[in-house]
């Protein structure tokens, strides 16, 4: 293999590059791809939003109240205590609410169908941070739900989840799907494949300008949302809560890490879905399989789990999903990672199945005829 | 070094259908004309001889290359296919330039080559609109300035009279003479075989997916031994020339031309009948020329493949 | 022989009757689609949980042979929970089955440019979508509705006519939950196919509007705290009216009416999808 051998075979990737980029980035049935990738930026932009309308009400609820509370105060609340009570350790409420009903009596005193009047109040006091709701009953505490404002460390295991669960598995999964098998299996769908096996270039690097092309595609795609969906996810935050979390909690540190995830699932998916857009003429029914196979790798022995993409993708994942309880067994089992790889190797696992699928890809590619009627 | 393009007992299957069988065929420089009904093989033919589709058994070789080895097959050799679809998005320029880049040419080169490829298939004012908006023959025509654009010496052009104009027909039949002229193999597809017989040094008949005769069109027309010649004869009697060739056993069908100034005659013996003509003519018969009625490429092809599939 | 030889003949048989006619585009439908090896495995799949229905039915009632295998005779409940994951079962291959057919009806002639030829011919619009779709319908019909009425009936004829009538709105319920799945997956599937043109592709989107869409619903409900990100899920909704018509008991996230007004809102979106792109003519650009 010689310098200018190389040189030539550089020039017509770079060629490929430039032919595929436009179509791969401006075409119009690809559209849906951009779709897919800010439905998670707008999903965090729509929490920013609301969390920030809810911290504003929340201080309206502060400005109101009749002294500054603590967190502490908040859980001093307890059931069965007086509305007296109630006041004299967190002030007269901000927000009250009162009403009344009939409920039965039931204590066979009176006749069937006799009912007693009850006098309900909820009250509504904040910590700036926090919301305490306390419902009374009679005057007395019935119930007590404290809900607890966000912040970063929090809400980084929520992003967590979405970026496991949603942006991993569908986004970045459908994304890879739609521009890979679009490189050859789209252009012998518009019969136009034969531009490129006229042209005095091996097969070999072709597939690999095209590979390029998706990977260029996908990871400007996808990082770039990545990145807004961090900003966003932040938005909302103070600057010094902010900052905290960024410079002093591995706030960047999670962020570059989740850029990087987010480059290796396109080089693992892109490769997968490279080779079955050459070798399947219904790519669906690949595409499914995949599908299905990083499901179920979960459920795989530990021998079968190497197999995947995802597999290693969890490895490098770097904030762990606690369990919640009111989480279903199969979400959790899904985000868990149980079984997780060190990160060179969850690395280096994620370019060997590349590399596998990328040479079978070279192998198909030498194949390839053009027999566009039996599409 | 191998001065031909060579198929060597060549088959290929499209699963169960057959597309071309048993194909063998030395393909020397100059313009061959593959010739035959829809379905016939031609198109099969040259994907064979480009790489676009392998054989399913045999081997073709174009030259010194081996059809799976695009990276040199393609230096050599140009193409332009019946396939109407082009990549999106491009102009006529773009799509000459793209395919020039992609064979490693640098800008500069690659620009140069692609405008005056372009002025060559006559297509400069329209070079920078896209080709989605061109009509069929300056489609036809953008194909040709592809498979022209790095001087191949191979010319592969699958019909590439379709959609041309008048005109443009006899300004591409100038060019594809000017590169046979060169040394070069123009191998053309068509189903204009007024054309095909004008431009032809030699013809493939093929019928389907087999090679039913391959050479000059003479010297494929003289294969055909059992089939009656037609000839016409101008003379000033032809009553009388008539009646004295029908006296000899070679002649097996005479009528009268309708100007009254010739006559048409069909023999098995070619050679025989000639001779018996020139003594006819030595015995003041006045001939004023003979010519064969049938030497064309639309008479062996009704011949060998037949008169309904001609007609299609 | 050359055609301007041959002497015209118009054609002098008798006619499809009008109403009938658009009959033919699912004949031939039809007829296209089973030429797929592959579907004609996957349509026979399709048939194995009936199948294995038929039988535990049948061993519900043979409480010898359960005594045989040493089970209890009561393991086997053949009540209303029992239809509903029969129809589970089936509503799932009903969805592979539609992801591998539907998209193949009309892409095809949007992609060849076949609707103005059909369209000269006496068919409308409607009629166009209704022998379509009905190659759907019944296709989806003989894995669904049509084996559960077989397996309610079998119960039925074991069970005896008390259990049929105190039971008959479980055979209402299969019927009716049927029929709303093949609707929303026949004019999903078509619409997709109709805006998308590629068959293949229209197929892969099919997938993952449906997968996809369960995604982003539990993403929304993640970050927003809330339960709205359901009415993405088509499957979620599907399920939500499923359990209200089979009466199994589950944690509803969106109520039962609004469930059906989402669903009803999808079949609207897509019949106008699917009406705006199947016209006797095209807007090429």
């Amino acid at each position: 293999m010689t310098r200018e051998m190389m040189s030539v075979w550089w020039a017509q990737i770079r060629a490929v590059v430039r032919l595929e980029m436009r179509k791969t980035f401006f075409a119009k049935r690809g559209l849906w791809i951009y779709l897919v990738a800010a439905l998670p930026v707008l999903i965090f932009m729509a929490y920013a939003v609301a969390t920030a309308s809810e911290q504003n009400h929340r201080m309206s609820v502060v400005r109101q109240g009749e002294k500054r509370l603590t967190y502490q105060d908040l859980l001093a609340v307890k059931s069965g205590m007086t509305q007296e009570e109630v006041i004299a350790i967190l002030g007269k409420p901000p927000i009250r609410f009162h009403w009344t009903d009939r409920r039965p009596t039931g204590d066979g005193t009176t006749g069937p169908g006799s009912t007693v009047e009850v006098s309900h109040e909820n009250y509504h006091y904040s910590d700036g941070q926090n919301d305490l709701f306390v419902g009374l009953v009679n005057g007395e505490v019935e119930s007590i739900n404290i809900q607890e404002g966000s912040n970063p460390g929090q809400d980084s295991i929520m992003f967590a989840e979405v970026f496991q669960f949603f942006f991993l598995r569908l986004a970045i999964f459908f994304g890879c799907l739609g521009i890979f098998m679009n490189l050859f299996r789209g252009e012998i769908l518009d019969r136009s494949l034969h531009f490129y096996f006229l042209a005095p270039i091996r097969r070999e690097v072709l597939m690999a300008g095209k590979f390029l092309t998706g990977l260029l595609a996908t990871c400007v795609i996808f990082v770039t949302s990545e990145v807004l969906q961090t900003v966003a996810f932040l938005w909302h935050f103070t600057p010094g809560a902010r900052d905290v979390y960024l410079y002093h909690n591995h706030g960047l540190e999670h962020a570059a890490v989740y850029v990087g995830v987010t480059v290796l699932a396109c080089v693992g998916y892109g490769a997968f879905f490279l080779v079955a857009g050459m070798m399947f003429r219904n790519p669906i029914l690949p595409a499914a399989a995949i599908l299905l196979w990083e499901w179920i790798n979960p459920f795989l022995p530990a021998v079968l789990k190497q197999f995947s993409v995802i597999y290693y993708l969890k490895s490098l994942c770097p904030v762990d999903i606690p369990s919640p309880p009111g989480m279903s067994p199969v979400v959790a089992l899904l985000v868990s990672n149980s079984d997780p790889v060190s990160a060179p190797v969850a690395v280096l696992g994620i370019l060997i199945v590349a590399c596998i699928a990328l040479y079978a890809s070279s192998l198909q590619v030498r194949r390839m005829e053009i027999n566009y009627t039996t599409e | 070094m191998s001065d031909r393009i060579v198929f060597a007992d060549v088959s290929k299957f499209y699963g169960e259908i057959l597309g071309v069988n048993r194909v063998n065929l030395s393909i020397p420089p100059g313009i061959t004309s593959l010739v035959g009904p829809n379905g016939s093989g031609k198109t099969t033919l040259m994907n064979l001889m480009t790489g676009l589709v392998k054989p399913s058994r045999g081997r073709v070789q174009v030259l010194d290359y081996r059809t799976d080895d695009p990276e040199n097959l393609f230096r050599i050799l140009g193409y332009s296919t019946q396939f109407d679809a082009f990549p999106k998005g491009l102009t006529g320029f773009q799509f000459i330039y793209s395919y020039l880049r992609l064979s490693g040419r640098d800008a500069q080169t690659a620009e140069q080559m692609a405008w005056r490829v372009i002025e060559r298939v006559n297509l400069v004012d329209a070079a920078k609109r896209n080709i989605a908006g061109y009509s069929k023959g300056m489609r036809q025509r953008i194909r040709l300035a592809q498979a022209l654009a790095h001087d191949p010496k191979v010319l592969v052009l699958d019909e590439p009279l379709n959609g041309l104009d008048p005109l443009a027909r006899s300004e591409m039949i100038a060019l594809f003479r000017a590169s046979a002229a060169q040394g070069c193999y123009v191998i053309i597809s068509s189903h204009i075989l007024h054309e095909v017989d004008v431009i032809s040094d030699q013809v493939i008949l093929l019928s389907n997916g087999y090679v039913v005769a391959e050479g000059q069109i003479s010297t494929v027309r003289g294969e055909i031994q059992d089939h009656p010649t037609q000839i016409l004869i101008r003379c000033s009697r032809p009553r009388e020339l008539a009646a004295k060739m029908l006296e000899e056993e070679l002649t097996i069908e005479v009528s009268i031309h309708k100007d009254e100034r010739g006559l048409l005659l069909k023999t098995r013996d070619t050679d025989r009948f000639y001779l018996a003509l020139n003594e006819l003519a030595m015995n003041g018969i006045d001939i004023e020329s003979v010519a064969p009625a049938d030497d064309d490429v639309l008479s062996v092809y009704e011949y060998l493949i037949g008169n309904e599939e001609a007609v299609r | 022989m050359a055609v301007y030889r041959r002497n015209y003949k118009p054609y002098s048989g008798g006619l499809t009757a009008t109403w009938s006619r658009w009959f033919v585009l699912f004949r031939y439908s039809r007829r296209n689609l089973f030429r797929s090896k592959f579907l004609t495995a996957l349509f026979v799949i399709c048939f194995f949980w009936p199948l294995i229905c038929l039988c535990m039915i049948y061993l519900a009632h043979s409480a010898s042979f359960l005594q045989q295998l040493g089970l209890p005779t009561g393991v086997l409940s053949i009540d209303n929970k029992f239809f509903y994951t029969f129809m589970w079962v089936q509503g799932v291959l009903a969805f592979l089955l539609t992801a591998f057919t539907g998209p193949g009806l009309i892409s095809p002639d949007l992609a060849n440019g076949a609707l103005p030829l059909y369209f000269c011919r006496p068919f409308s619009r409607v009629e166009y979508v209704l022998g379509k779709s009905s190659v759907l319908a019944i296709l989806l019909s003989q894995i669904t509705w049509v084996p559960g009425l077989v397996l309610f009936i079998m119960q039925a004829s074991l069970a005896g006519p008390s259990w049929a009538w105190s039971n008959l709105w479980i055979a209402g319920s299969l019927v009716i939950s049927s029929l709303i799945w093949i609707a929303i997956l026949s004019l999903l599937a078509m619409a997709l196919s109709a805006w998308v043109k590629w068959r293949i592709v229209a197929g892969a989107l099919l997938l993952g509007v449906m997968f996809f869409g369960g995604g982003f619903a539990l993403a929304i409900n993640g970050v927003m705290r809330t339960e709205s990100g359901h009415f993405f899920d088509i499957f979620y909704l599907m399920k939500t009216v499923w359990n209200a018509m089979f009466q199994v008991d589950a944690d509803h996230a969106i109520p039962v009416a609004q469930a059906w007004i989402a669903l009803l809102v999808y079949c609207t979106i897509c019949l106008g999808l699917l009406m705006r792109k199947v016209r006797a003519y095209e807007v090429i650009k």
